[in-house]
């Protein structure tokens, strides 16, 4: 079973409890305009380019015979500085789990284990699971828009440990103006969570002007209750990997 | 604290009551021919003589320099007519020493005179002269505390506190003005608790006056440090040890707080830790980290104990362990180590092997075979090179050590520090791999690249410097390399016998050879450069690609520190923003509890903003309280020379 990641980060803080070790799975099927990990949206492999580090030697341009460079017409073995490099790597669920687990124990000792964020985890299900299965019984995490069938949702849930899903904004027609989705399935999802004996937090990301309006931050509080709730600040350099993506950050909320 | 006082000598309004003189020292003491201790204590004299008495505003520990400078005792022909003779360690010192405040404080000069030879007598004669000077200047300007206290110490034994700490800084001080460097400060909360636990208990102090005395003490170790130049200014050697078997008092708290409130560069503050110190105890340190001071700076008990006591260190001695100017790992009291006389480069090692033996080694066991030789003949070079070794003496600080230094302490060993080991694993790492194993890059090739400084191989400079496997990624590929280099290195060493009768004790430390053993050679097969430094310490290279901090510490201490424990901690960067929770405050507690755990010897982490060193690089009047770590001090940043503050900002790179 393989999926596609496209970053593993040590020591992430703000990904669950103790020490943890962060999976980030490639692709999303939202599109928020404050997205800050560009690379999690397709679901294919992107090349990066660090431009601010690049001296200008050309040997990227040269051309070269290795195939995962064809795609892109550059080649990324050459360059002095490393400016260069692919984001989205496929690889086999036994094998990410079989890396992963050489530092589990430590990961262990500190509370801690490992999350799996993106892009979109449940968006990978299959991949999903295969991995939570090879990890466990070590404890697990996701970060999550929640969006997602219900039965993936409860499959991937029974599996974890400890859920991190965002609320991003309660009404339906804004949440389809700047996610591209409806959030429906997010809040049913929402439910189940609730209703699931597994501890869980709710984020919201504070976009100035979309999410934290005193309109969209009061329903989600009716909404979710006594749920803990963490209100993320927006960061204001999110939109610095979308050029080396060759993207454009058009939808930047600050517009 | 006092905050008028604290901003008057940050913004060096003290300096106004300083001068220098221009006495002829050494041309009088060659005409009338004396010895150099006679030099040593008629300059010592001389000096405490010239020096005033100034008490400042609301001042609580008393003693600041006003002498600036310290003529020479040897005109030039002499110290080179010395040299010839005798070999010279740096300056000629006998220097990061641990003197024993603890007994001095709690005897009194007068008594640590009855046992003195002449010269120690006549050194505590001096500074009892000058003392008397700050006790009439308190008279005059009304200070009843002050008087009280002078009358009391350095004479007699100290019976407060506050007693103690104004001893502590007249002992202190003298070291510096007798000319010795590098001295440092030892167990603190070991020797001191016992004077703050009876004043609490009699009610005169409570948690935040201690404090506030204590942050004023910590003040005046940045009164005079900048006179104390050691190869760049804040390399002064005021390390202090807190914690340790059986030590983790309120006083190892406040001084960790005291820290955090002053926010400057001294006194350099370490911790013992182990296994059994509780998780909390890493969070508070952790709160000191977040100063940005690269404080603290952890040892391991559990491992660093019973290897010095392998190496011949009584149990007792070892157990009472602290570190010399940086990191190198001394006893209190009898140690008369030279913990930092030389140092090897690893990655010198592998060039010579490359180029004398990769040609002809038929497999990479056979290649590893000659750099194993490599480091052992450089240690016969160091070792041989370091005969006839002489100590210009320190009649004072003899007095302060329990035995007599100079005749040959109840330690006498060297210390060798170890150089660019991740740049020498990850060099053979690469070889072993494409040049052995996938037999995918060429012999001659390899040296060629390497000697052109990969100007005409791009695609080979990518594979080697990016690609390759390196220290720091758990891989024991590369770590497995790190593990045989250090075992070579302390091997090597073993069962020689220094000139002093002592031994040789391999290291983990680079000091300032990170810069100058990396100009030694040109690029390496690792991807470095010509010209680029190695990492500091025992650290990864500085341009590896580290999968991250849990896998670094998973890497470096898998290396048996049993056997090179002379010292050298292991460098972790991390941004300042990871502190900004408590909970992020926690999990990196956590992280160095689990280095702790899993057997490393000694951990330094640094707090960074890589935007704000590259801006106190263009304005550097906007950042002169900055700090950053060097390779074991901590400094401000606009004060260091460029490749230093260059170094720190390369370190940055893979930063968490």
């Amino acid at each position: 079973m393989t999926g596609i990641v496209f970053d593993i980060k040590e020591m992430a803080v703000h990904d669950g409890p103790g020490l943890r070790t962060t999976v980030f799975f490639k692709g999303c099927p939202l599109r928020c305009r404050w997205c800050h990990n560009p690379e999690g949206l397709t679901f294919q492999p992107q090349l990066m380019v660090k431009d601010a580090r690049c001296i200008g030697c050309k040997n990227c341009q040269k051309g070269c015979d290795h195939p995962e460079c064809k795609p892109f017409g550059r080649c990324i073995h050459v360059c002095p500085e490393n400016c260069l490099e692919i984001a989205g790597r496929q690889v086999d669920a036994k094998a990410l789990a079989a890396e992963l687990l050489q530092t589990a124990e430590i990961l262990g000792d500190a509370f801690g284990g490992f999350t799996f964020s993106g892009g979109e985890p449940l968006a990978q299900p299959e991949f999903l699971l295969a991995l939570a299965a090879e990890l466990k019984p070590h404890h697990l995490c996701i970060e999550t828009s929640g969006f997602a069938g219900p039965e993936i949702f409860r499959a991937v849930l029974e599996q974890l440990d400890y859920i991190i899903m965002d609320i991003k904004l309660a009404d339906p027609v804004l949440h389809q103006q700047y996610t591209g989705q409806s959030n429906d399935q997010i809040l049913h999802n929402f439910e189940i969570l609730r209703q699931s004996s597994k501890p869980y937090t709710i984020r919201t990301p504070l976009i100035p002007g979309i999410t934290d309006t005193k309109e969209n931050l009061a329903a989600i509080a009716a909404l979710i209750g006594d749920s803990n709730w963490e209100k993320l600040p927006y960061n204001a350099a999110a939109g610095a990997k979308y050029k080396m993506l060759g993207m454009k950050f058009e939808n930047h909320p600050a517009k | 604290m006092n905050q008028n006082l604290y901003d008057f000598i940050v913004n060096k309004g003290h300096h106004q009551y300083r001068h220098t003189v221009d006495w002829c020292l050494a041309e009088e003491y060659a005409a009338k021919g004396l010895s150099p201790i006679q030099r040593m204590a008629d300059r010592f004299e001389r000096l405490c003589r010239e020096e005033e008495a100034v008490i400042l505003e609301g001042e609580q520990i008393v003693f600041l320099r006003t002498v600036a400078n310290l003529p020479a005792i040897f005109t030039e022909e002499e110290w080179a007519e010395i040299n010839q003779k005798h070999y010279i360690h740096e300056l000629g010192f006998m220097s990061n020493l641990s003197p024993n405040y603890y007994d001095t404080i709690a005897t009194g000069l007068l008594e640590k005179r009855k046992t003195a030879d002449p010269y120690g007598q006549r050194a505590i004669d001096n500074i009892l002269m000058l003392s008397d000077k700050y006790l009439e200047k308190a008279k005059k300007q009304g200070r009843e505390d002050l008087v009280e206290i002078l009358t009391q110490v350095p004479r007699h034994p100290a019976r407060s506190f506050r007693e103690a700490l104004q001893f502590f800084r007249i002992l202190h001080y003298a070291l510096w003005l007798e000319g010795n460097y590098h001295n440092t400060v030892g167990r603190f909360d070991k020797y001191i608790w016992p004077y703050l636990k009876a004043d609490l208990e009699k009610g005169i102090y409570t948690r935040d006056t201690a404090l506030a005395l204590l942050e004023d003490f910590f003040l005046s170790f940045n009164k005079d440090s900048d006179i104390y130049v050691g190869v760049q200014q804040g390399d002064n050697g005021q390390s202090m040890m807190l914690g340790g078997e059986e030590v983790f008092n309120l006083l190892t708290e406040l001084c960790l707080e005291a820290s955090c409130n002053n926010k400057l560069i001294d006194p350099k503050i370490n911790l013992r830790v182990s296994k059994k110190t509780p998780k909390e105890i890493f969070t508070k340190a952790t709160h000191l980290t977040k100063a940005g001071l690269g404080f603290p700076q952890y040892s391991n008990d559990d491992v660093v104990i019973p290897a010095l006591e392998r190496l011949g260190y009584a149990h007792e001695d070892a157990a009472n362990y602290t570190v010399a100017a940086c990191w190198e790992f001394i006893i209190p009291n009898v140690g008369a180590d030279v913990a930092n006389i030389a140092a090897l480069s690893y990655p010198k090692a592998v060039d010579t092997a490359l180029h004398s033996s990769l040609l002809t080694a038929k497999t990479y066991e056979e290649f590893f075979a000659t750099v194993q030789a490599e480091i052992t003949a450089e240690c016969d070079r160091i070792c041989a090179g370091i005969h006839d070794l002489w100590f210009i003496p320190s009649p004072f600080m003899n007095v302060l050590m329990d035995c007599d230094i100079y005749n040959g302490g109840k330690y006498n060993n060297f210390g060798i520090h170890g150089t660019g080991i991740a740049t020498a694993a990850d060099s053979l790492a690469a070889i072993k791999k494409y040049v052995f194993e996938e037999q995918s890059i060429g012999k001659e090739e390899l040296i060629q690249a390497v000697d052109e400084n990969f100007e005409n191989t791009p695609e080979l400079l990518h594979t080697l410097r990016y690609e390759a496997p390196k220290l720091g990624n758990n891989d024991d590929f590369a770590d497995s390399i790190a593990t045989a280099l250090l075992d070579s290195f302390a091997a090597a060493l073993t069962g020689r016998t220094n000139c002093r009768g002592g031994i040789y004790r391999a290291g983990t430390g680079s000091a300032m050879y990170y810069l100058w053993h990396a100009d030694e050679i040109g690029a390496s097969p690792d991807g470095r450069r010509a010209k680029e430094p190695f990492g500091t310490n025992y650290s990864v290279s500085l341009f590896a690609k580290v999968k991250g901090p849990v896998s670094v510490i998973a890497s470096m201490t898998k290396q048996h520190f049993e056997n090179a424990i002379n010292g050298g901690p292991l460098t972790l960067e991390f941004h300042q923003s990871i502190f900004a929770e408590e909970d992020g405050i926690e999990k990196v507690g956590m992280l160095v509890k689990s280095f702790i755990d899993r057997g490393g010897h000694q951990l330094q982490l640094n707090t960074v903003n890589l935007d704000r060193m590259l801006d106190a690089q263009k304005h550097p009047e906007n950042h002169r309280q900055l700090v950053v770590r060097i390779w074991g001090w901590s400094a401000y940043f606009v004060e260091l020379d460029k490749e230093y503050q260059d170094h720190v900002i390369a370190r940055q790179a893979y930063t968490v």
